[in-house]
């Protein structure tokens, strides 16, 4: 990691805080690079998809990290277990709020904790998304693109500093519905570049052959 | 750390007894010495958390070995250690180079720190590279690093003593407890 390149919009300002710890143990990652579709209607087009936060591409693993509140990740759950059946050969590994909190408790950074984690976490901008890229297999999703993985960079990563994110800054319910409606948006721009894709890609029809019949999900709910 | 420690009166449980890791200990200490009998060996010890298991752990081991000490910067450390980037705080004063090579670790969660190490020496060409650790946290597990030999497999819990701390304090209890929840959010 010796060329200094822009981070990414995090997401969520927990996923900042680990981009650093990883940074600091010198593993390399990428930000959400990957998106897979997991679930589909009869037609074969893409109901819902999954990208992970992280991938470390030296330890070929996923990294999926969920601050939110134990009894809201049930529908994270539902996607990574659907993600394991569809692609069993995926390491994937989802940290709960309750890993993150142990992680920095591990590090001395207990106070961050309760300011990184749940909807007070939630401060960063919204992401401005360049054209999709797609290829077959692990599909790329609309929004990325850019890598990181430089040297920290405060200025250029906006929900780093615990000033920035401290609870209380933004109403959690409007946090939650911004949070929500970019959810939203992206599940639309991938479902969108999945869908201009599909045809190529040849993993997709295995995948549809597997998608249960009637499925009627609605993409773009809250993780 | 505000708050003073209390280590009669911090720890919410024992989770394992003086004389279990005295027994386990022993048995790492034979399995090691068979399994190393006739090449030469060199301990490397990760300050500060496993001086306790290494001191035991040398005088159980009935093959000569050599020793040597190694300190990282951990991540969150204070101002003046925090650059960044992990980084060697003390070196191995050695040459490891064609030596068979033992790390003992205090224990292993994340696997962030061993795998940035085990990097570092195997740049310094050892003959073998292997891990011991007195304790072994999978649930937390980041980066899969084979380990050798295991003392414990613990439950996901946050533990001190026998060389584990928290704030830099209850290393010398001479058991692994459970540090009391309260203890940790008073601080937070």
């Amino acid at each position: 990691m010796t060329e200094a390149r822009p981070r990414p919009a995090f997401a969520h300002a927990s996923e900042a805080e680990l981009a650093r710890i990883l940074d600091f143990y010198e593993v390399r990652w990428e930000y959400e690079p990957h998106c897979f579709p997991v679930l589909f209607d009869r037609s074969g087009a893409v109901l819902e998809s999954f990208t992970p936060d992280f991938y470390l591409p030296d330890l070929d693993l996923y990294l999926e990290l969920t601050t939110l509140k134990q009894r809201l990740v049930r529908r994270k759950n539902r996607k990574l277990r659907r993600l394991r059946e569809l692609y069993p050969d995926l390491r994937v590994k989802l940290l709960y709020a309750r890993d993150f909190r142990a992680l920095l408790l591990k590090y001395g950074k207990l106070a961050l904790a309760d300011a990184l984690t749940g909807a007070g976490g939630q401060s960063t901008p919204p992401r401005t998304r360049p054209a999709p890229e797609a290829s077959p297999g692990a599909i790329q999703p609309a929004h990325l693109g850019d890598r990181a993985g430089g040297p920290p960079s405060d200025a250029t990563a906006p929900g780093l500093s615990p000033t920035a994110t401290a609870p209380g800054t933004r109403p959690a319910g409007a946090a939650m519905r911004q949070h929500r409606a970019r959810r939203a948006r992206r599940t639309r721009a991938e479902a969108r570049a999945l869908a201009a894709v599909r045809a190529s890609a040849g993993t997709l029809a295995a995948v549809r052959a597997d998608a249960p019949p009637g499925t009627s999900a609605i993409p773009g709910g809250p993780e | 750390m505000t708050r003073r420690a209390d280590l009669a009166n911090d720890v919410a449980e024992v989770l394992l007894t003086e004389a279990e890791i005295t027994a386990r200990v022993q048995e790492l200490g034979r399995r090691i010495s068979e399994d190393y009998a006739g090449r030469e060996l060199t301990l490397v010890s990760v300050l500060k958390g496993s001086l306790p298991f290494m001191a035991d752990l040398m005088r159980e081991i009935a093959i000569p070995v050599q020793i040597d000490l190694m300190e990282v910067s951990s991540y969150g450390g204070t101002a003046t250690e925090n650059t960044g980037l992990v980084r060697i705080l003390k070196d191995l004063s050695s040459n490891i180079d064609g030596r068979d090579v033992l790390v003992v670790e205090d224990i292993i969660d994340t696997g962030l720190t061993l795998n940035y190490l085990m990097r570092y020496l195997r740049g310094k060409n050892p003959a073998s590279l292997r891990i011991c650790t007195l304790l072994d946290k999978p649930a937390r597990r980041l980066v899969e690093i084979p380990v050798d030999y295991v003392g414990f497999t613990i439950p996901d819990r946050f533990v001190i003593g026998y060389g584990l701390d928290y704030g830099e304090i209850y290393r010398n209890l001479r058991f692994v407890g459970v540090l009391r929840p309260e203890v940790y959010a008073d601080q937070g």
